[in-house]
């Protein structure tokens, strides 16, 4: 299958900075593919998606080291504070959503068609003629998505895409991106939410300093955290929990 | 309240450049009169303008607080230590064409700024996006303009949320002149901290959704414009050159 992304000893460090943020990364992105990246904060999780998508350096600006291929013509990325994400200009959800395949100067038929399919992925139909305002962050991390949907990406960035969501929330947004992937967009999302994104990616890549420690199938990868050690320390039967949270809600249970 | 204010007065349902248009003429009127009794017509009619937006109530109030403060420093500059003859008010001894001078300066920062204040309340945002992107207008120009009708009301909801966090944290705003400066300080900080550290993500999130882009943007539901309103904005334009060709004409004369 051919790569989307494709990062070969990939090095960036951002303006004024003198450590990279990133150091010798090589990755490949293909479509289909849900690659969930975590570490500690710092680790360059939120910088791996902002190479990978092409927003760095071109937007962000600093140096780009190293062989960087980008297939992919249309890439989308959601940060995790959603009122960032708005543009402040459109008085409804609907208009919000619409903005993207609009500013490609799409018919507008097609514009709102896209508009609809985004809303109605992300269930959210509902809040159509809300004002982005209005709205609670939960609410407003899935229009977010929703705009980045709407312009039907081949590579969708997700950084910590939940940080603003309730768990039921959470769970929604997750549970819509196998079926995001399968229609052949790659999804790469940076969350510590462990537990989550190991039920829906693909593959795991683990960084720290700026550099992939760890790379493999979720179970594998992520199955080495502390949380994980002390579950089956404890004979805690599969799926071993990832995360502090997801164990402490396994003791509960 | 500065700031757009949902309504269905003329003013609203008019194309956004009628609106634009007889803010515009309020301002380069006010240039153009030079006597008391010319730019307090003009104040009447900038009252009337913010009258027929239903604005009146929400825009005098705050371009009183706004232009008292100059209102009183003409007073003094011009009133107070103008050149003579002068003429006595009770205890003050005020110079006739100081007077004067200050009403002209006084009336030109008022309807100046009632008719922006009128502007901002009546131009829904996102219609003059749509007008603009249905105009060709660049995104980059149409996002500045919108961007300048929509900073103040956000900066002032942002710094409410501030002031409240800050008031939890024991900031006290009331008091004395001095006191209520002191407390400018917690509040501008993280008001310009903030605003600069979500312009990056606020740039990557346009950038992410085609803003950036060169195809012509897509205008979903521009508003109505008419013959009549084009007449009625190339009419203010016509008497603006008049204004000008009269003031320059009795300069000369």
């Amino acid at each position: 299958m051919t790569a989307l992304v494709m990062l070969e000893g990939v090095t960036f460090t951002y303006p004024g900075a003198v450590q990279p943020a990133l150091a010798d990364v090589s990755l490949a992105l293909s479509a289909g593919e849900v690659l969930v990246a975590t570490g500690e904060s710092g680790a360059g999780c939120s910088t791996l998606l902002l190479v990978a998508t092409g927003f760095a350096p071109r937007v962000v600006g600093g140096r780009l080291r190293g062989n960087r291929r980008i297939a992919a013509e249309r890439c989308g990325i959601v940060f995790a504070r959603p009122w960032t994400q708005l543009t402040g200009l459109c008085s409804s959800v609907r208009d919000e959503i619409a903005f993207g395949p609009a500013s490609r100067g799409l018919p507008g038929d097609v514009v709102l068609a896209a508009a609809e399919r985004a809303m109605a992925e992300l269930h959210i139909a509902h809040l159509a003629e809300r004002e982005p305002s209005q709205l609670s962050g939960g609410e407003l991390q899935r229009v977010v998505v929703a705009a980045a949907l709407a312009l039907d990406p081949e590579v969708l960035a997700l950084d910590d895409p939940a940080a603003e969501l309730d768990p039921e929330a959470a769970d929604t947004l997750y549970d819509a991106l196998p079926a995001i992937a399968a229609a052949g967009t790659a999804i790469v999302i940076a969350t510590p939410d462990l537990e989550r994104a190991s039920r829906v990616a693909t593959r795991a890549v683990v960084l720290e300093g700026g550099r992939i420690v760890a790379t493999g199938r979720p179970a594998e990868v992520l199955g080495g955290t502390e949380a994980a050690r002390i579950a089956r320390a404890a004979g805690c039967p599969p799926p071993v929990p990832l995360d502090v949270p997801a164990l402490l809600r396994r003791v509960q249970r | 309240m500065i700031g757009y204010v949902p309504g269905h007065s003329p003013l609203h349902r008019a194309h956004p450049y009628t609106t634009l248009a007889l803010a515009g003429a309020l301002l380069l009127g006010a240039f153009a009169l030079t006597r008391p009794i010319e730019v307090w017509t003009l104040v009447a009619g900038a009252a009337v303008f913010a009258a027929s937006g239903g604005a009146l109530r929400a825009s005098a109030r705050p371009a009183l607080l706004l232009s008292l403060p100059i209102w009183a420093l003409l007073f003094v500059l011009h009133g107070l230590l103008g050149a003579d003859p002068r003429m006595v008010v009770g205890p003050l001894s005020l110079s006739v064409a100081g007077v004067g001078r200050a009403l002209v300066l006084g009336g030109r920062v008022t309807a100046i700024v009632l008719g922006f204040l009128t502007a901002l309340a009546t131009v829904s945002p996102h219609r003059l996006v749509e007008a603009m992107t249905a105009g060709g207008v660049p995104f980059g120009r149409t996002f500045l303009l919108a961007s300048t009708l929509t900073i103040l009301p956000r900066m002032r909801e942002r710094a409410a949320q501030i002031l409240e966090a800050q008031q939890c944290r024991g900031l006290r705003i009331g008091g004395s002149v001095v006191a209520r400066l002191r407390a400018l300080g917690p509040l501008a900080l993280p008001l310009v901290l903030g605003a600069l550290a979500e312009v990056d993500e606020q740039v990557l999130a346009l950038d992410a959704r085609g803003a950036g882009g060169t195809a012509r943007r897509t205008a979903l539901d521009p508003p109505a414009d008419s013959a009549s309103q084009r007449m009625l904005r190339g009419s203010l334009l016509l008497v603006v050159v008049a204004a000008y060709a009269w003031k320059f004409w009795r300069m000369r004369g």
